[in-house]
């Protein structure tokens, strides 16, 4: 209960009269009575009886033992709850940071594997329905642009030995009816599907870097383009390599950026090869039989009838001519195709492409691990801000009631 | 530095100047010397029964002893917090005793005991006692906090949870009532 009415002056000096008389001052003549108040009310003050004085004082002296025990058996138990309690939480604060950082790292390497996996197996199906032998990160890749992706690697080599067992099927199909060709004259098209991601601002100096490396290995462009659409760039490049630099081609390509995805795949065109060979062999030797019959013929009905089937195999001669040619160049030209886009996230190895793990990423693996615990510690902050202002609610609350509870007491019953 | 007269030796209203104490960094055993026999007479007062009074000034010291080291001197005098720890132990005393059944303070018959000579001061104090007695509970602990505890305003406002201010009115209107009840007619 509290009262706010101001005191009078009057009130004010008695007041004061009253700390004086309780300071043992002197007070004025005519408030004197305060002093003779406070002097019978300290007279009167009750006083502890000598058992119970010498009592508390042992109590004193010996620093309470008995409560002072199950105080600490309290203080101990509340340090057996609260020291796991606390490790529980911290080891869960880690196992969060870890967990939070895994989903980051599979996201990243999901994506990259991700051309390299279930749809390249369902690729790599439909090829082999088809009688083509497809491979994807191939063997000929160079251990450098094979190291970033081992899973890929491991990929390519069950995609070596299925494209072996192709081969070989393949070949005994033909057995039965044509004649093997050796493995030495196979003819294979291969082509190569690169992605890199460079800095957005790298974009350029990466496109720059295809093209030289393309003029080196003596290929050509066969189209390019470049786009740019706010801070996002990227650029995409139809190549054709000589097979036979294919692999030293993919691996320089490949240290221009992050690789993100990387396929190969081989067609054997082999049978359609020789079979165009055959064609063209049987159409030389019948041009040289109606030759031959030309020469023999008697009638002019004779001559016209051979001169057209010659005309007929002359174009057919043509034409097989062609089909092989297309077929060499399939074999001997490799279609590449590069794209490179732009990333605003910082790069691991800024398109150096060394794999290595560098001060720089142990730099920006610490500022990846500051900012997951920053972000663990913000949503900490979300959840437990409002409970911890519920809480002090409650607290204040439970103290105001306590403390009403008490006052009680002191009202008339 | 805060210098404290000790109140147990004023007696009769002669003050024996003795050893000034540092309040503000007392140890326990010094603020038991300081305050023990102060904080049984404000309990005493306050529950009007010597068995209580004994206990919940015992449990005061104990439970100030536990919580020593949880004494912020920001807040106040060690004085002022060991009144509180009484306080709350006395109302929670009271309460319990509301629950059960009530004891009435067991007054001394001074005037008994009491020579001839001493016999006109006796009466007053026999007065004073049985005014302060009949006060009303929230008046009589204020008395006893001033008087007997010897609590400045502001270690009053704290232990009671008030201004310093609205202390000092409750200590004048208390003080008013005991004289008002010391000269009426008995």
């Amino acid at each position: 209960m509290r009262q706010r009415d101001p005191l009078t002056l009057e009130e004010e000096r008695e007041l004061d009269a009253l700390e004086r008389a309780l300071a043992g001052d002197p007070v004025d003549y005519d408030l004197r009575h305060l002093d003779d108040l406070v002097c019978d009310i300290r007279a009167s003050a009750p006083e502890m009886s000598p058992a119970f004085a010498a009592k508390l004082e042992q109590q004193v002296s010996e620093g309470f033992p008995a409560a002072d025990a199950p105080a600490a058996a309290r203080r101990r138990r509340r340090r057996f709850v609260l020291i796991p309690a606390g490790g529980c939480l911290a080891a869960a604060l880690v196992g969060l940071v870890v967990v939070l950082g895994l989903q980051q790292q599979d996201s990243i390497s999901t994506f990259a594997s991700k051309p390299a996996g279930g749809e390249q197996l369902s690729d790599f199906a439909a090829d082999e329905s088809a009688g083509k032998a497809v491979a994807r990160d191939a063997p000929q890749a160079t251990p450098q642009a094979a190291a970033p992706a081992p899973s890929a690697a491991a990929a390519g080599s069950s995609a070596t030995a299925d494209l072996s067992r192709q081969s070989t099927s393949s070949s005994a199909a033909r057995g039965s009816g044509d004649v093997a060709p050796a493995r030495t004259q196979r003819k294979q098209q291969r082509s190569a599907d690169l992605v890199l991601r460079v800095p957005n601002r790298r974009v350029q100096a990466a496109a720059d870097n295809v093209i030289r490396t393309v003029d080196r290995f003596g290929g050509i462009i066969a189209s390019s383009e470049s786009s740019s659409q706010g801070r996002h760039s990227e650029a995409s490049f139809d190549l054709r390599i000589p097979t036979q630099r294919l692999d030293e081609a993919l691996a320089a390509l490949s240290k221009l950026g992050n690789v993100v995805s990387r396929n190969q795949s081989l067609v054997d065109i082999t049978g359609s090869f020789t079979s165009a060979q055959d064609r063209l062999s049987d159409a030389r030797a019948e041009r040289r039989g109606l030759l031959g019959a030309l020469g023999k013929a008697t009638t002019q009905q004779q001559i016209d009838s051979l001169r057209a089937r010659l005309r007929n195999v002359r174009s057919q001669i043509a034409r097989l001519n062609g089909e092989l040619d297309a077929l060499r160049r399939r074999a001997d030209l490799s279609v590449v195709s590069v794209s490179v886009t732009g990333t605003e996230a910082p790069q691991e190895d800024d398109g150096a492409g060394t794999g290595g793990w560098s001060p720089g990423d142990a730099a920006r693996d610490a500022v990846r691990v500051l900012e997951v615990i920053a972000g663990v510690a913000l949503v900490s902050l979300a959840v437990l801000a409002p409970l911890a202002l519920l809480g002090g609610l409650v607290a204040l609350g439970v103290r105001a009631g306590r403390r009403r509870r008490r006052e009680s007491a002191l009202d008339p019953a | 530095m805060i210098w404290r007269e000790p109140r147990s030796s004023r007696m009769n209203g002669v003050l024996i100047m003795e050893e000034p104490l540092n309040t503000s960094t007392l140890s326990f055993d010094a603020l038991y010397r300081e305050c023990a026999r102060d904080l049984y007479a404000y309990v005493r007062t306050l529950l009007g029964d010597d068995t209580s009074a004994e206990d919940v000034t015992a449990l005061a010291f104990e439970r100030a002893y536990r919580r020593r080291s949880s004494f912020d001197a920001r807040r106040g005098t060690q004085r002022g917090w060991l009144f509180g720890i009484a306080r709350n132990a006395a109302l929670d005393e009271l309460r319990r005793r509301r629950r059960t059944a009530p004891l009435l303070g067991d007054l001394e018959d001074e005037l008994a005991a009491a020579p001839d000579e001493e016999a006109e001061l006796a009466v007053r104090r026999s007065t004073v006692r049985t005014a302060l007695a009949a006060l009303p509970a929230r008046d009589r602990e204020l008395v006893a906090l001033k008087f007997h505890g010897g609590l400045s305003n502001a270690e009053l406002a704290a232990v009671l949870g008030t201004s310093e201010t609205n202390a000092g009115t409750r200590v004048h209107r208390a003080v008013t009532k005991l004289r008002k009840a010391c000269h009426a007619p008995a």
